[in-house]
Formats: C-alpha cells, sequence, structure tokens
C-alpha cells in the first residue's frame, strides 16, 4: 500500500475517534450553561492535566518547534523556561482564579475582572482583547491542520480543504458535546501527541545517525554554530529568550481557553497538582523537537520551509505507518488547541456578549444554541482567515500571547491583594497603552534593542495601570472586601 | 467607590510569602530560574564542551535547571503552601 494511503488513513481513523467521542459526550450532556460552557466545574486532575498540556502545546509544538532548531539551534531549548513558568503560574495564579469562579461562578475572564473593578468598560475590553489576539491562534491552528493533512496526502488533499476538513470535525464535536466533548478529546489528543513525537524522533534519530547521543556528536562535528547562543542568525538574543518567555507563559495563561480551564477544575488542590506537574510534558516534548531540528540540519539542510523538517523527515525515512501515526500525533496538537480556543471565543462570546447585552433574561437551553451557531461562525471566520496566509508559525503564537498578556496588571489586581490597588481607568489606560506598543514593537519597529515588543508592550502597560490608578476611584471597598476577602481566606485560610 | 489611591481593605500583601517553607520554595525557585536566564546563561553556561552524558553542555545544564525547578514546585505542593 502506498504510504500516503496509510498516513491519510491513519489521521481519518484518528478523526472518527474523536467524532465518536463527541458524540458520547453529547449524551451526558445536561441543558445547563455551567455545563456545557465550563464542564460543571468537575473537571478532575488527569483530564485536566491532559486537556491543559494539549491545549497548550499547539501545531508549533510539533511543526514550529522542530524548525526553530533546524534554523536557530539550540536557542529554542529557552522553551523549558517558559513552560515551567506555566507550571508556576499556574500554582499561584491558577488556584486563586478557581477560588474565586467556584465562589463567585464566574464563566468568562471577563466576568471576574469586571466585578472586580465595577466597570462594564472592562468587560468589554477584556473580552475584545480575549477574541481579537486568539483569532489569530484558529488561523495559526487551521493552517497547521491543512498542511499535515496535504502532506500526508502527498498534495492529494489541498491545504484549503485539509483546513475545511479538520476545522468543520473540531467544530462539529464542540457543538455536539461543548467542553466535555473538548476534554474527552484533549485526552486523546494529549497521549497520541506526546507518543508519536517521542516515538518518531527516536525512530529517525537512530535510522540515520545510530542513536541520540551519536545524533548530538554529529551536530557538534558538522554544524557546532547550532549548539550555542544566540545561534547560527544571531536570533536568540538575552532579550528574546526573556521576552519568549514572558510572552509564551504569562501570554498564553491569561488567554481565555487556559483560565476557563482553571474555573473548570473541580477542586484547588486538583489545580496546584496541575501546576506543580505539567512543566513535566509540556518540557519534555521538546527534547525530540530538539532531535528531530537539530538532526535535520544535518540531513536535509537546504528546506525552503524549516517548519516542514519532521513530515519531510518522516516521508523520507520513516515507514509508513509510523508517519501516519504522527501526522495524526501533529493533527491531535492542533485540533486540542484549536477546539479549544473555539470554545472559549463562543464562551466570551454567548457570555459577554449575547448574555450580557444582546438578550439577557433567556433559557439555559436558549444560551447553549447560541453558543452552538457562535462556533459555526468562528469556524467560518477562522476557515478564511486561514486560506488567505501562510506565515511563520511561532511568530504567530508569539504575537497571540503578547496580545493576551495586556491582562496581566489587571488579573494580577484580582489575584494579588497589594498595598495599592489598581483602578478600572488604570487597567484600561494600561491596556490601550500595551496595546500600542505592543504594535509598534513588534511590527513598526520589531524588538527595539534586541528585547522582545511582549517585554516593552507589559512594562508599558504596568507603568501606566500604576500611574492612572494612582489618580483615579479605586473600586468600592465592599467589593474589594469581598473579592479580597475571598483570596485571603483561600490562601491563608482568615478574612484578611 | 473608593477614594483615589486608596490602600484598600486587605493591606497585607500577597506577594511576599508568609510562611517559612514558603520562602524557601519562592527563593530556591527565583536562584534556580535566574541560572537559566541571561547573563549566566549566555556566558558560562554557553558553551558545548564538556559533554555531560553524551550531551552539550548547555543543554545538559539547562535540562538540570529545569528538573530542579520542577523538584521545587513539587516540593512546594507536598509541603502545602
Amino acid at each position: 500500500m502506498e504510504p500516503w494511503i496509510v498516513a491519510t488513513s491513519l489521521i481519518f481513523v484518528y478523526l472518527l475517534v474523536t467524532i465518536v467521542l463527541g458524540a458520547v459526550a453529547n449524551r451526558r450532556l445536561t441543558v445547563d450553561l455551567e455545563d456545557f460552557l465550563l464542564y460543571g466545574r468537575k473537571a478532575g486532575f488527569i483530564v485536566l492535566y491532559l486537556t491543559v498540556v494539549a491545549s497548550y502545546h499547539s501545531v508549533f509544538a510539533f511543526l514550529g518547534s522542530g524548525g526553530f532548531f533546524y534554523t536557530h539551534g539550540i536557542g529554542f531549548w529557552a522553551a523549558g523556561t517558559w513552560t515551567i513558568l506555566v507550571g508556576a503560574i499556574t500554582y499561584v495564579l491558577g488556584s486563586r482564579i478557581w477560588a474565586l469562579g467556584k465562589k463567585f461562578r464566574y464563566i468568562t475572564p471577563a466576568d471576574m475582572l469586571a466585578d472586580f473593578y465595577e466597570s462594564e468598560g472592562v468587560r468589554v475590553a477584556t473580552a475584545v482583547v480575549s477574541v481579537l489576539f486568539t483569532i489569530l491562534y484558529i488561523q495559526t491552528q487551521a493552517q497547521g491542520l491543512g498542511y499535515i493533512l496535504s502532506v500526508a496526502s502527498d498534495g492529494r488533499i489541498s491545504i484549503g480543504l485539509g483546513t475545511l476538513i479538520l476545522l468543520t470535525v473540531a467544530a462539529g464535536y464542540l457543538v455536539a458535546g461543548g467542553l466535555r466533548a473538548v476534554y474527552w478529546t484533549d485526552v486523546v489528543q494529549g497521549v497520541w501527541m506526546y507518543v508519536a513525537v517521542w516515538v518518531g524522533a527516536l525512530v529517525l534519530a537512530f535510522t540515520l545517525f545510530g542513536g541520540p547521543l551519536e545524533l548530538w556528536r554529529e551536530v557538534a562535528v558538522q554544524r557546532p554554530d547550532l549548539l550555542t547562543l544566540p545561534g547560527p542568525r544571531g536570533f536568540f538574543t538575552p532579550g528574546m529568550w526573556i521576552g519568549m518567555g514572558i510572552a509564551l507563559s504569562f501570554g498564553i495563561i491569561l488567554q481565555p481557553h487556559m483560565m476557563i480551564r482553571y474555573y473548570s477544575a473541580v477542586d484547588a488542590k486538583t489545580i496546584k497538582w496541575l501546576g506543580a506537574t505539567t512543566p513535566i510534558y509540556l518540557m519534555t516534548l521538546y527534547i525530540p523537537a530538539a532531535l528531530v531540528g537539530l538532526g535535520g540540519a544535518l540531513i536535509i539542510p537546504d528546506l525552503a520551509i524549516p517548519d516542514q523538517v519532521f513530515p519531510e523527515l518522516l516521508f523520507r525515512f520513516a515507514p509508513a505507518w509510523l508517519t501516519g501515526m504522527i501526522l495524526a500525533g501533529a493533527t491531535a496538537a492542533a485540533m486540542s488547541t484549536l477546539d479549544s480556543i473555539l470554545h472559549s471565543n463562543m464562551t466570551v462570546l454567548t457570555r459577554d456578549v449575547y448574555q450580557r447585552y444582546v438578550f439577557p433574561e433567556a433559557s439555559q437551553a436558549h444560551y447553549v444554541w447560541v453558543g452552538r451557531f457562535i462556533v459555526l461562525g468562528l469556524l467560518g471566520i477562522g476557515y478564511l482567515l486561514s486560506v488567505k496566509t501562510f506565515a511563520f508559525l511561532v511568530t504567530l503564537v508569539t504575537l497571540s500571547g503578547s496580545g493576551a498578556l495586556q491582562l496581566m496588571p489587571a488579573v494580577l489586581g484580582v489575584c494579588f491583594p497589594g498595598k495599592r490597588l489598581y483602578t478600572k481607568a488604570g487597567v484600561l489606560w494600561g491596556m490601550g497603552v500595551g496595546l500600542t506598543v505592543l504594535y509598534l514593537t513588534l511590527v513598526v519597529f520589531p524588538n527595539p534593542l534586541g528585547l522582545h515588543g511582549a517585554v516593552w508592550s507589559v512594562l508599558a502597560n504596568f507603568a501606566v495601570t500604576i500611574l492612572v490608578s494612582r489618580t483615579t476611584r479605586a473600586p468600592s471597598a465592599e467589593t474589594v472586601t469581598r473579592i479580597h476577602g475571598e483570596i485571603e481566606r483561600f490562601v491563608y485560610g482568615s478574612g484578611g | 467607590m473608593g477614594s483615589p489611591g486608596d490602600p484598600g481593605p486587605a493591606p497585607r500583601s500577597h506577594y511576599l510569602p508568609r510562611t517559612r517553607e514558603g520562602w524557601i520554595g519562592v527563593v530556591l525557585f527565583l536562584l534556580l530560574f535566574i541560572l537559566a536566564e541571561p547573563p549566566i546563561v549566555y556566558t558560562l553556561a554557553n558553551r558545548v564542551e564538556p559533554w555531560v552524558l553524551g550531551v552539550p553542555f548547555l543543554y545538559a545544564y539547562l535540562m538540570v535547571i529545569y528538573f530542579a525547578l520542577i523538584g521545587v514546585l513539587i516540593w512546594v505542593m507536598r509541603k502545602g503552601v
């Protein structure tokens, strides 16, 4: 049997599994917004662990990271710093977000921020930032999916058609089963992608070099420039190391799909264990990615698109069944992020826009159906965006992460009581200035002084938030006592 | 609404730990994290040799730091901080 038939068939087998899971989740669904949007706040450790890691690691963990090691060398091992920060932030911040969500029945990030800052402006700004920047993620994942299916089928399925097929499947099981379907499919996807990338990298390392250690030796002989910083093209400057660390940790944690995961946990202990242990999965996934990228740089040094290094190596040197299994793993990586973002955008638009401003008194069933129609709308937008361009995957993800990063002062102001309070005017001005600086330092004058635009934007955001908060009205004492008091009780077991 | 710059009713900061285990966890985490950041990672650690267990020094160095950081997180969890 021809390799492309095996590879494509395995991807479709995987898709069938996700469809079945979506159908089963649909049978468990109750007509309740919290059940549809938040898994009824009953997610346990294993389900939450796998959905968090699968959502965090997108198609760029499979394709983009190999491409980065291929082009820039060992500098991408900086990934360890941001994946560990994700764990630490989850431990400290995620558990507080969970506590407030459970106590005050928050569903979206905007629920929490609008409640504390007593501002509909903050609600709208948060919702806009949440949706605007994660739309870029939909585009990235959808493009990755189309690319994977196109590669697997040896070009017989176009990127556009592949994107449409996989987007439709993801939207289909989300519409059917809500967050429960997303979580269940993420469990399969989380396991599949981890096994796939490790098996693929080890098979290639043994086949091409005789083993991983021999691969490292060969890289040192042929391309020693790949083994030190800042890499052959000077990309990984200290400023980029720090900036990517902030953008890809705080920036992703503050995206709505991650914050919603915190709300959905069954208890605080689950969140804390999640924080302590998710870096094991997140960080170790980049160990095989390094083997793929660095090994690929020796074997096929002239690739026009570095992100193609993993599938190219597989098609040239791995058996067809393994290639299919691994490309299905790459599909899993993209779909698990895509479905989470579709879900979170649907949640934000249903809760923060439709329920709040369009039809506030409708039934639970009404909102569930509205959510489903919103997913179909997002499916269309995602498809249109994805067939327009094909930009470098990691850069897009970084831009997305930097956008959500602008919620950082506002979220910290809610979750970390301090001597001074941030105000609604402070956080709104901070977000506005932060986004402006982000545009300037990522698009107009990219990464001034070698420091990533994310760092410039978040520094400007904090400075403005603090300054404006000093001269504008703070939230009422009742609200601060209620919310910070709850944080105090949760963390230290007393009222303040 | 409160007055401008109102310090609010919860004056005890949550940015500083309040227990011995909390301080140990934060200090250990930060010290280890600094070892995985510039300038150290661009100077002392930025080398291929000596090889450590068959991999280049920088790669091995960072991996040790990363696992140590995970160890701190697990220790903090077990201590109930």
